[in-house]
């Protein structure tokens, strides 16, 4: 169709002229507020206070959040919010990983606050557009746009009915649409997601960066939790922002030549180490597969073991032969890491775009382990075409493949028949039943409606309606506080599990990776100090999302030297460099135990977010057992001597003794040292023994508004 | 095409290529400007390094935004139009030869226009084909 | 006997800190080997004998998605 005939279609709901800002050490002191239900637009002062507790990014989103709704507000209530952000540092052009793109929203899965970290333009050039925030609100009642332009001056809302839902058409049509050159086009960002946003809970967002060197709009995901499914339920079809005119100073920093010296630091170390470290820059993140594989960490068949044969063929030299080479992958400017590979005119096999050749960002980690290994599914082009779909329907590839192993294994095990599924043999391996499964999903039709749901949701239909044994359900549907488990197997690594079910949104990787350091290092033996763990680094971590940072520069390259430091683990030498960019942005004077103070206010106030929603308690920290040790006889025998070692050298009589007996003893321990566990971190985090924050950590933080104090005060 | 080509042993550090290259694309004499650059040798007093863009193009697949070309004479130039002063070329470039300074945008890299070596009082740079 | 990341590991006559790697499946990159307390730079991994009783770190760096 054409894109005239599009825009035409267009019918204005709404306009709001602006003053354009200009960012000053890394703010422009003011936000875009929306509401779709009668289409208000104004702009809302950044306070000192915002700048001091909440920095920005997830920080602003959690306190505007915080502040639209109440303890009885559900995803899909109007008063729900979808607040996109960047923070002070993301923009610079300077050092890699500086461009990201917070969003906050309440999740249709855990009911919850949810925060995602992604990359793509749209967080700078909304910023450099004259707004620190995008916070938008209320429903429309037909699919609307929102525009905003950086460089005229203004925002509308319009009515969009004819462009593209799905995230790959509508990128493109949209960057067309409002570029006014090919040369323009990487001055458009877009906000979309997809038809499988509509269809199930685990709706992504796609935010897009124009690639000029494909000649095609790319994609990075905010994935998890759901929040494209409250972007649709919004009838949001995409939120477009154009400015043009990134510069290295842009971002109005208060010492420029701090920033450069810190960005010319970490690129000379990614020119000369990354192709002996992590390939980062040839392979991207997927170089992790094999690692995994060699650790026994690799999830397969739904996290029962950790390694698989056949892994080799989805190891990184495979993907490396269908990555398009020698481009500049970064999702921002700036990034020498440049993880993102894509794959280009890839011919699709199944689908609505059967036949068609598409460019596909492919493939992550994540992706290859979930919806490959954790599916039992290792063939490349499966993985390729399966992330393509899932991008383009709107779907959290890592919830997608987490649900559908969990569906894999249920009907392995008899749980669930064809009669349920509607005829597909959805068993380990069958790539077929997998993509139909996808399809079926992103179209909300079949079998396909109930996985959309989530592993949380599957567990209760399945014990309900279908008379599964609830325990084994909730022994191997990997989910936490309704959130699917990212790709790693815990169930060796007790800080880990922590990692895991202590975070806050739910099992995401992004708080806290302590494997290494755990189970491989043992460097952390004692509760002591897998508390101190669990408090530094999601702390660390946390401080990526206030900023606009991406995690990865910080520890997928090291120094030549870093092993001679006296904590590796850390990266010491990012971190000074951190310090020096938030420093060059800001004009303070921040200091390495600063950054963990920033990170801390907003860490306990999304804890506490929790409480309020109705969680956030000792007891939706507990993971399902299979996050901690082996739920069958299968994955019990899978690692057998190691477990008898463990049980032996703790002291029990195994002489003689069942497997399943020896899976009771193990389990016995294994839930009893997660206790201790969380007995310790809650203790080094200031919070009393059921996990709230207690008022002396609230006001030792500056977070001690009175309804924070009103509400935990009642379970101190 | 002509790139700046050096011979240190006859450097006598006197700075003037730096000068006249800060002039001719800066318009200010600040050495700190210069895209070449002469730098005393801590080890031995008296003997000069000079480091200047070979024009090899390594640094031209690295931009993320095209601005880094070969121009139609040869040599390697940014589009500071397209530049969004990000530095991997810099950080990237084998040889050290691209610079930056926080009053200028875009990083400094020369353009192969030969000011700098119609200035030499020894000879110590001059220009040759590639 | 020697130890590897506080566990035990039988010594053999000969072995190399690229040995004890390949035995452990330490296949990752981002590696720092302590043996006895000091650090054995990259380079010298494939040729540096380590002796019987000899308290070998493999520290690997995080990483991870």
């Amino acid at each position: 169709m054409d894109l005239l005939e599009m825009k035409k279609a267009h019918k204005l709901l709404a306009r709001m002229d602006y003053e354009l800002g200009k960012v000053e050490k890394g703010y422009t002191n003011r936000t875009l507020y929306i509401n779709l239900s009668d289409n208000t637009i104004k702009t809302k002062p950044v306070t000192e206070q915002m700048k001091e507790i909440f920095i920005g990014g997830r920080g602003f989103g959690l306190w505007y959040l915080w502040n639209a709704i109440t303890e009885k507000t559900k995803w899909s209530d109007p008063e729900n919010e979808i607040i996109i952000s960047t923070g002070p540092i993301g923009g610079i052009t300077q050092y890699p990983g500086a461009g990201k793109s917070l969003v906050v929203t309440l999740s249709p899965t855990t009911g919850s606050v949810m925060d995602n970290n992604t990359g793509g333009y749209f967080g700078p050039l909304l910023k450099f557009a004259g707004w620190d925030a995008l916070e938008i609100q209320g429903k429309a009642e037909k699919d609307v746009i929102i525009y905003i332009d950086g460089n005229s001056g203004y925002v509308t809302i319009e009515e969009a009915p004819l462009e593209a839902v799905d995230s790959h058409l509508a990128a493109e049509q949209f960057t067309a649409m409002y570029a006014d050159s090919e040369e323009d086009k990487r001055n458009v960002a877009v906000v979309s997601s997809g038809r499988g946003a509509e269809n199930t809970l685990i709706g992504l967002l796609n935010f897009s960066f124009y690639d000029v060197k494909r000649g095609v709009p790319r994609m990075k995901q905010a994935a998890r939790g759901g929040t494209g499914t409250v972007f649709r339920d919004k009838k949001i079809k995409a939120i477009i922002v154009k400015y043009s005119g990134v510069k290295g100073d842009t971002n109005g920093p208060a010492d420029k030549q701090k920033i450069i010296d810190a960005g010319l630091r970490l690129h000379r170390e990614i020119y000369e180490l990354d192709k002996v470290q992590n390939r980062m820059r040839e392979v991207g993140t997927a170089h992790l597969t094999e690692i995994m594989n060699d650790y026994d960490l690799l999830p397969v068949m739904n996290f029962q073991y950790g390694s698989h044969q056949d892994a080799v063929k989805l190891s990184s030299d495979v993907f490396k032969e269908y990555f398009t080479q020698g481009l500049p992958d970064g999702c921002w400017y700036g990034c020498s890491m440049a993880c993102a590979k894509a794959v280009d005119n890839f011919e699709l096999k199944t689908g609505p775009y059967k036949g068609q050749k598409v460019c596909v960002d492919a493939a992550e980690y994540e992706t290859v382990a979930g919806v490959g290994a954790n599916c039992a599914i290792f063939d490349p082009e499966y993985v390729i075409e399966a992330n393509f779909y899932c991008d383009t329907y709107g779907m959290d590839i890592i919830s997608t493949a987490t649900s559908m192993a969990f569906v894999m294994e249920c009907y392995e095990r008899g749980i669930i028949n064809k009669e349920i599924t509607g005829g597909l043999e959805i068993k380990f391996g069958n790539k077929d039943a997998a993509l139909e499964l996808i399809h079926q999903m992103g179209n909300g039709y079949g079998f396909g409606k109930i996985v959309g749901q989530g592993v949380r949701r599957m567990k209760k239909i399945f014990a309900e309606e279908y008379g599964a044994d609830p325990n084994l359900l909730n022994d191997i549907g990997m989910e936490v506080k309704g959130l699917e488990c990212s790709q790693y197997v815990s169930k060796e690594s007790l800080a880990q599990q922590g990692g895991y079910a202590l975070a806050n949104k739910g099992p995401q990787h992004d708080e806290a990776w302590l494997i290494f350091m755990d189970m491989v290092n043992k460097q952390i033996p004692t509760f002591e100090d897998k508390a101190q763990a669990l408090f530094y680094f999601p702390l660390f971590r946390t401080w990526f999302g206030l900023n606009g940072l991406c995690k990865l520069p910080w520890n997928d390259i090291e120094p030549a030297d870093n092993g001679l430091t006296d904590e590796p683990a850390k990266v010491p030498e990012h971190v000074r460099n951190y310090v020096d960019i938030f420093n060059g942005v800001t004009g303070k004077n921040i200091t390495k135990e600063d950054i963990i103070l920033q990170s801390e206010r907003v860490y306990n106030f999304q804890r506490i977010f929790n409480l309020r929603m109705g969680y956030g308690t000792r007891k939706y920290d507990i993971p399902p057992y299979r996050f901690m040790g082996p739920v069958t006889k299968e994955e019990y025998e899978s690692r057998a001597e190691r477990y008898d070692n463990q049980l032996k050298e703790l002291g029990y009589d195994i002489e003689g003794k069942t497997v399943e007996e020896k899976i009771k003893m193990l389990r016995e321990y294994r839930e009893d040292q997660y206790q201790k566990l969380c007995d310790a971190v809650y203790k080094r985090r200031g919070w009393t023994p059921d996990g709230v924050p207690t008022l002396e950590t609230v006001k030792r933080l500056g977070i001690h508004f009175p309804d924070v104090v009103e509400l935990i005060s009642k379970h101190q | 095409m002509k790139i700046v080509k050096t011979k240190p042993e006859l450097c006598n550090g006197c700075g003037a290529c730096m000068t006249a290259c800060s002039k001719t694309r800066y318009k200010v004499e600040d050495p700190q400007k210069s895209a070449i650059r002469v730098k005393e040798n801590s080890e031995k007093p008296g003997s000069y390094e000079i480091i200047v863009c070979n024009h090899c193009g390594e640094c031209i697949p690295v931009c993320n935004t095209e601005a880094m070309h070969r121009a139609r004479n040869g040599a390697v130039r940014i589009d500071d139009v397209k530049c969004v002063g990000c530095c991997i070329c810099v950080g990237f470039c084998p040889n050290n030869a691209i610079f930056t300074h926080p009053e200028i945008n875009e990083p400094i890299k020369c353009i192969a226009c030969g000011a700098c070596t119609r200035v030499c009082p020894t000879g110590a740079i001059y220009m040759e084909e590639k | 006997m020697i130890k590897v990341n506080k566990e035990d590991m039988e010594y053999q006559e000969g072995m190399t800190i690229e040995d004890i790697l390949r035995k452990k499946k330490y296949t990752f990159r981002m590696i720092t080997v302590i043996v006895n307390g000091r650090v054995i730079p990259k380079d010298q991994h494939s040729a540096y004998r380590i002796m019987d009783g000899d308290n070998v770190d493999v520290v690997h760096i995080m990483s991870g998605g």
